[in-house]
Formats: C-alpha cells, sequence, structure tokens
C-alpha cells in the first residue's frame, strides 16, 4: 500500500466492516427485511412434517414461495425468536409452543388480529368454541390458533403386560393405575414412569389459578394429594426414583428408558410415539397399548392434554393475504404430514386411516395394539384443557417443579412443598398482574 | 492489549517541534493503527460496550423484551428496593459465597501443591504437566456429561468407590450435594491451571534468597514460609482475583447439569439472573441484578487485592 492511511479511507474501511457484518447478520436462512418469499418459523423440524406442508401449499399455490426456519422450542429458541420480531426481521407467520410465550406475544403487539378472518370463514367455526377453546385470545380478540390436538394416554409395555397377567384396562381411577403399577413392578422393572398430573385431570383448564383473582388455586387439597401419591409411589418402588429421574436428566429422555423396559406405563402424547414405530433407530422388541388417562373419583375426568401449536400471524407482515392462505392451508386441508410428528389436527380433518399411517408409522401391527389405538385415540372424545389465565405462569411452572423435586427425593413433605408453591404462585401471580 | 512507550518528540531543522494540523488529532500512522485493530475495536463496542451500557440503562427500568423499545418503562430504583426483599436473589447471594468460598481456597492450594510437585525434576514431568493442563481446555459440555455420570449417586464410579467406606452421597440428585459437587468440578477443572501459573512463578523465585537460607540453617518449612510464600503472593492474588470473578459467573455447569436443582440448591446468583432474564423475561429486573453482582464482585476483587498490598516479597 502506498503512503499512510487517511482518515477518510479509514472511516471507509470501518464502514465496510461494518456493512459487511451487517449484511452477514442478515443474510440467515430467516432471510432479510422485505423479501417477496413468505417467511414461517416453527419449532418442529422440516423433515417432521412442515417440510411437507410447505411443498404441498407451493404446489397449490404456486404463485407463493415459502421458506420455513426452524427454531429451537427452549428458552434460548423463543428468545430467539422474540428477538427477531421485535428487531423486525421478516416473518409473516409463527409458531407458539409455550403457555407464557403465548400470553406475552400476544399482549405485547406481536400477533395480528385473526377474529374478522375467522368469523368469517365457516371452516373455522371451531376456533370460536369458547366451552373448550382452540384459540387463544386477547382481550377478546383472535391472536392465535391451535393447530394441534395433543390428548394424554398412558402406554403400556404388552410383553410385560402380558407376563404380569395384568389386564388392559378400558378405564380406571388414579388408585387403579396406582395398584397395576404396583403389579407390574419386578426386579428389573419399575411399574410407572410417575403418576399423571392427577390435579389437572380433576380440575381441568388454568388449574393453577383460583377463580378469585390475584390468587394460586394451590390451597386446593388435590395438589398435595398428587404430591402424596407420586412420593407414595416411589416409595414403595412402583414408580421411578426421582433421584435417578434428576441423575439422568430422564424427564427429557423418558423414551429411552421406556424402550430399555426399565419402566413399564408411560403416561404420554402422541408426540412420542415416533420413538415407537421405528426400530431401526430406537430398538426394542415389545408391542405397545394405550389405556386412557386414569380419572380422579369426584367427576375429575379432564384428558390432562391440551390444544396447543399455536400459529400466529406477524402484524407487521406485509403478506397478509399470503400468510392467511398458509394458516388456513395448515389447519385444513394441509394439516396430514404433520402426524408424523405426532400432530393430530385440531379441525379433526384426517381420516382415521391417515391418522394410522401418520402416527404409528409403516409397520403399525409390529409396534402397536391397534383395537386400544383404536378406542383410545381415534374413538374417545378427551375433554382436552387449553389455559387461558397465564399470569406469572413460568415462575409458577419453576416453583412446582423445585418443589414436586425435594418432595419427590423425600426431603420435603408434600404438605410443606405445596404450601411454598402456593406463597410463591401467589406473589407471581400479584407481581405479573401488578404490572399488567 | 500493549502500549507502545511515548516516543522522544521528533525536532524540525529549526529545532522546534512541528505545528500541529489543525483539526487533526490523529497522525496518518495512528490511523494505519486504529484500521488493524478496527474489527476487534468494533466488535468490543457491538458486544461489550454497547450492552454493559444497556444495562446499566434497563437496571433502571421495567421491561419485557416482548413489548420492544417502546415498551421500557423507566421505574427509578424499583428494582434495586425490589432486589433487596427479593428472598430469592439472598439465597442465591448465600449460594454463591459458599460456592466462590470454598472453591477458590480449594483450587489455589491445591494449585500451590501441585505446582510445587511438578517444580521438582520427576520423571515425565512434561507429561504430567499437560494432564493436569488439560481440564482447563476441554469442553464445558464433555466435562458436564462425564461427571454427570461419575456422580449418578447409584451406578456411578465416584460412589461405586465410596460405596466401600459406606458413604453414598446423592450428589446432583440431592438440595444437600448438589453444590458441593459442583465445588468438585471447579476445583478439578482449576487445579491445572493454577499449578501451571504457579510453576512459572516458582521458577522465577530469588535462588540467591534459598542459598543465603541454606547457609543460614533454614529448614524447608521456613523457606517456604519467608521466601516462597512472599515471592509467590502476587501470583496468588492474581489467581485469586481471576478464579474470584470466574467463579461468581459460573453458569455453564449449573445451566448444564442441575438447571438451579434441586429445589433452588444450585440457583448462584448467575443462574438467577438468567432465570430472571430469559426465563421469566423480567429483563430490567435482570440488569439490575446484574449491575447489584458486578458491584459486588468489584469489592470483592478490590479487597482481595488491598489485602496484599505491600505484602509481596521483591528482588
Amino acid at each position: 500500500m502506498r503512503g499512510d492511511l487517511s482518515r477518510r479511507r479509514f472511516l471507509a474501511g470501518v464502514g465496510a466492516v461494518g456493512a459487511s457484518a451487517l449484511v452477514a447478520g442478515c443474510s440467515g436462512s430467516g432471510g432479510g427485511g422485505g423479501s417477496d418469499v413468505l417467511q414461517v418459523w416453527g419449532g418442529v423440524p422440516a423433515a417432521s412434517g412442515p417440510g411437507k406442508v410447505v411443498e404441498a401449499f407451493q404446489r397449490k399455490f404456486p404463485q407463493y414461495k415459502v421458506n420455513y426456519t426452524r427454531f429451537v422450542n427452549d428458552d434460548r429458541g423463543n428468545l430467539k425468536l422474540d428477538t427477531a420480531l421485535q428487531g423486525g426481521l421478516d416473518i409473516d407467520v409463527y409458531f407458539t409452543y409455550a403457555s407464557a410465550s403465548l400470553a406475552l406475544r400476544a399482549g405485547s403487539g406481536l400477533a395480528a388480529d385473526l377474529t374478522d378472518r375467522v368469523k368469517g370463514d365457516p371452516d373455522l367455526a371451531l376456533f370460536l368454541d369458547t366451552e373448550q377453546p382452540r384459540a387463544f385470545l386477547d382481550q377478546g380478540r383472535v391472536k392465535a390458533l391451535a393447530t394441534a390436538r395433543e390428548p394424554y394416554f398412558v402406554l403400556f409395555n404388552e410383553k410385560l403386560r402380558e407376563q404380569a397377567g395384568v389386564e388392559l384396562p378400558h378405564q380406571w381411577t388414579v388408585d387403579e393405575y396406582r395398584a397395576t403399577a404396583k403389579k407390574l413392578t419386578s426386579g428389573s422393572t419399575v411399574g410407572a414412569y410417575t403418576i399423571p398430573d392427577i390435579a389437572r385431570i380433576s380440575l381441568g383448564p388454568n388449574y393453577w389459578y383460583s377463580d378469585d383473582n390475584g390468587r394460586s388455586n394451590f390451597d386446593n387439597p388435590i395438589f398435595e394429594q398428587a404430591l402424596a401419591t407420586g412420593r407414595a409411589m416411589i416409595d414403595e418402588g412402583s414408580a421411578f426414583p426421582w433421584s435417578e429421574v434428576l441423575a439422568r436428566h430422564l424427564d427429557a429422555y423418558q423414551q429411552n428408558s421406556f424402550l430399555k423396559a426399565e419402566f413399564n406405563l408411560w403416561s404420554t402424547a402422541p408426540f412420542n410415539l415416533r420413538y415407537l414405530y421405528d426400530a431401526k433407530k430406537y430398538p426394542h422388541d415389545f408391542k405397545v397399548s394405550f389405556a386412557p388417562p386414569p380419572t380422579v373419583p369426584g367427576g375429575g375426568d379432564w384428558n390432562g392434554g391440551s390444544y396447543n401449536n399455536f400459529v400466529m400471524m406477524n402484524p407487521k407482515s406485509t403478506k397478509t393475504e399470503a400468510a392467511w392462505q398458509f394458516i388456513k392451508f395448515w389447519l385444513t386441508e394441509g394439516s396430514a404430514p404433520m402426524l408424523a410428528g405426532g400432530k393430530i389436527p385440531t379441525l379433526g380433518n384426517v381420516t382415521n386411516d391417515q391418522l394410522r399411517a401418520g402416527m404409528l408409522g409403516k409397520e403399525p401391527d409390529k409396534y402397536f395394539d391397534l383395537d386400544s389405538f383404536q378406542r383410545v385415540v381415534l374413538d374417545a372424545e378427551p375433554k382436552l384443557a387449553t389455559d387461558t389465565k397465564l399470569a406469572g405462569f413460568p415462575e409458577i411452572n419453576l416453583a412446582y417443579g423445585q418443589q414436586r423435586d425435594l418432595c419427590w427425593l423425600g426431603e420435603k413433605s408434600p404438605g410443606p412443598a405445596i404450601r411454598e408453591v402456593y406463597r410463591l404462585a401467589n406473589a407471581a401471580i400479584a407481581r405479573n398482574e401488578g404490572s399488567a | 492489549m500493549t502500549v507502545a512507550a511515548p516516543s522522544a518528540p521528533v525536532q524540525t531543522a529549526t529545532g522546534q517541534p512541528p505545528a500541529e494540523q489543525p483539526g487533526r488529532g490523529i497522525k496518518p500512522s495512528g490511523w494505519t493503527g486504529l484500521a488493524f485493530i478496527a474489527p476487534n475495536l468494533l466488535g468490543v463496542i457491538a458486544f461489550t460496550l454497547i450492552p454493559l451500557i444497556s444495562v446499566i440503562a434497563l437496571a433502571f427500568t421495567d421491561w419485557n423484551l416482548v413489548s420492544g423499545l417502546g415498551g421500557i418503562e423507566f421505574n427509578g430504583l424499583d428494582n434495586f428496593i425490589a432486589i433487596a426483599r427479593d428472598p430469592g436473589f439472598w439465597n442465591a447471594v448465600g449460594l454463591t459465597l459458599l460456592y466462590v468460598g470454598v472453591s477458590v481456597p480449594l483450587t489455589v492450594v491445591l494449585g500451590l501443591a501441585l505446582g510445587t510437585a511438578l517444580n521438582r525434576p520427576l520423571p515425565g514431568r512434561g507429561v504430567l504437566r499437560a494432564i493436569f493442563f488439560l481440564p482447563y481446555i476441554v469442553n464445558t459440555v464433555a466435562i458436564g456429561m462425564t461427571w454427570l455420570m461419575l456422580m449418578n449417586p447409584k451406578s456411578g464410579l465416584v460412589n461405586q468407590t465410596l460405596d466401600i467406606f459406606g458413604i453414598s452421597p446423592g450428589w446432583f440428585a440431592s438440595s444437600h450435594w448438589a453444590l458441593p459437587a459442583l465445588i468438585v468440578m471447579a476445583v478439578w477443572g482449576g487445579v491445572g491451571y493454577c499449578s501451571l501459573i504457579y510453576l512459572s512463578a516458582l521458577q522465577d523465585a530469588p535462588g540467591q534468597l534459598y542459598e543465603a537460607a541454606d547457609i543460614d540453617g533454614a529448614g524447608s518449612w521456613m523457606k517456604f514460609r519467608a521466601i516462597t510464600w512472599p515471592s509467590l503472593l502476587p501470583t496468588t492474588i492474581f489467581l485469586a482475583v481471576t478464579l474470584i470473578i470466574g467463579a461468581s459467573q459460573g453458569f455453564g455447569l449449573i445451566a448444564l447439569i442441575t438447571s438451579g436443582g434441586p429445589g433452588d440448591s444450585t440457583t448462584t446468583i448467575s443462574y438467577y439472573m438468567y432465570q430472571t432474564g430469559f426465563q421469566f423475561y423480567r429483563f430490567g429486573y435482570a440488569s439490575a441484578i446484574g449491575l447489584v453482582t458486578f458491584l459486588g464482585v468489584l469489592v470483592l476483587t478490590l479487597v482481595t487485592w488491598r489485602a496484599q498490598r505491600g505484602r509481596a516479597l521483591h528482588d
């Protein structure tokens, strides 16, 4: 280089570096601002269904191009999405899975008002049902639509069930669940992973919140009963030792222990079925049968599952027509490919054959008891609960998880544990409602 | 960063220094230098300076990020008043002090012992140094996963060994043992680094003083107390300060292994800040915690630094 660098050249260089950094920062798969391509962000990997939905949509509407970006549905992934939405990144349609994020995004101007579009479309009338809500309403306006129905069920390891001579229940109570778990417990297998959420089964939606404003519901005796039953099952050996669950991070990898027959009864939802029909990737030598969730004496017959996987439209989107077409396509005729990831369409617009093929893989007979699948998943009409009260939800979720751990490790009695949850939940609700 | 020594003033043919050009504070050669550091400087501005200033500003606000910049509400000292009354914060402070107070002295003492041992002529000394230093450079996730398996209360190697003595801690599955387990990991990870720093300091120790001590008939302990330890004091302070800062900010292993639990038994101040900001979306409050933590660590560092002034051995 000839001579020294002048200030002008220096500033030009700095500008070039800054510009290239900016360009690099904006050139991710999310795309820069204002492209003609419809930008969709979701938490499900493209290969587990969204890729096929996008392909089918583009076939039907060749005038639209769609780019699907996957974000990991954890704290960091959701923060990335929130930052991108706030930062004005070109996102037209996005998905929300966590209840806390739903309220936050809908209440912070990050979700377009879809009320008129839903009301104007007879195909979507179910989203206006307020008895079993399938949409998230913010101040009476529809801000998010559930794309999936997620009923819970209890899975049995058929081989071990037959060995133990246990009947497959068509309906049962929590006490019968516990008795069955005891019978299924052997030297090498624990009867159940854990107890289903009996407070939710008993109370249904918004079960953490009292009808009185500003209070939590943890003074309801069912919560202490739930902790006590779970602890009793661990103590008697019919539920998995909680020390093992924590030490091995089993909460996130329950399927591995089920496949290895470390426990038998597994209360879970359709998204975990994908581990059970791929014997190459997840080897196992037993069939799986289905039972409904146990009920709680005294009228508790909520399923415990919910409508979820909410789709939302970014109010800053400049392609609202294309975005709405895509949302409607995903909810209606385009929903079938999502069955591969265990996402049962909210509107039920798939046949039983599609459900069976989509959720149970290519050889359903080999890995599943199809009679019980028909009875529990296809024919049943479970009462699904969708929460609408969400004040302080993440704080309460953390407090409950922490106290449950201490209780189920045997370090704290159920009473003091749930009273601590009650205190923390009340504080969280008061803080959040106070700042709302 | 190195700073160039000031050069002698340039003289002109008349013997006078050249007149500075009006409006030009930096010489052309200075621009060249700036151009070289510009990429790094931009990084520091973007990823350190701006976030630092933002945290200080946000500490006086109520903000949930999702509401955007328009949703930032100035709330004066409310966050700091809330911190003073927040039992979760004080629990985290207590755990952090315990974690720092036990792990840092243990790391320093064991590092000194190991450094002293490695300073002697041992066969395979170079290999041993590399082995002891290895934990310092191994990926945090690999360390976490390995220790998680080793410390499994039922099937882990640690408990299988301790079982011989009738001891069986719950480690990460016990609110009483989870923090001690993290301390063990921190000490294991830091001892090799400390030993290497001590080793280089020991090799710089003033040899003539040892000779004089030998002539005076001083024993090993006397030589250590009167010569070795004072000469190592600046190194010890350096290690203590860097380890205190590092341990106060400890986050990776907690996030990876315990997520602050069981209960809140490993929710140290860094993890509490993370929960508040990234799980509860209370970014204003989390920023205030960050600011208070920064001031706390600063005080701790200054106290440590002042404690050694005038006690070091100088040639």
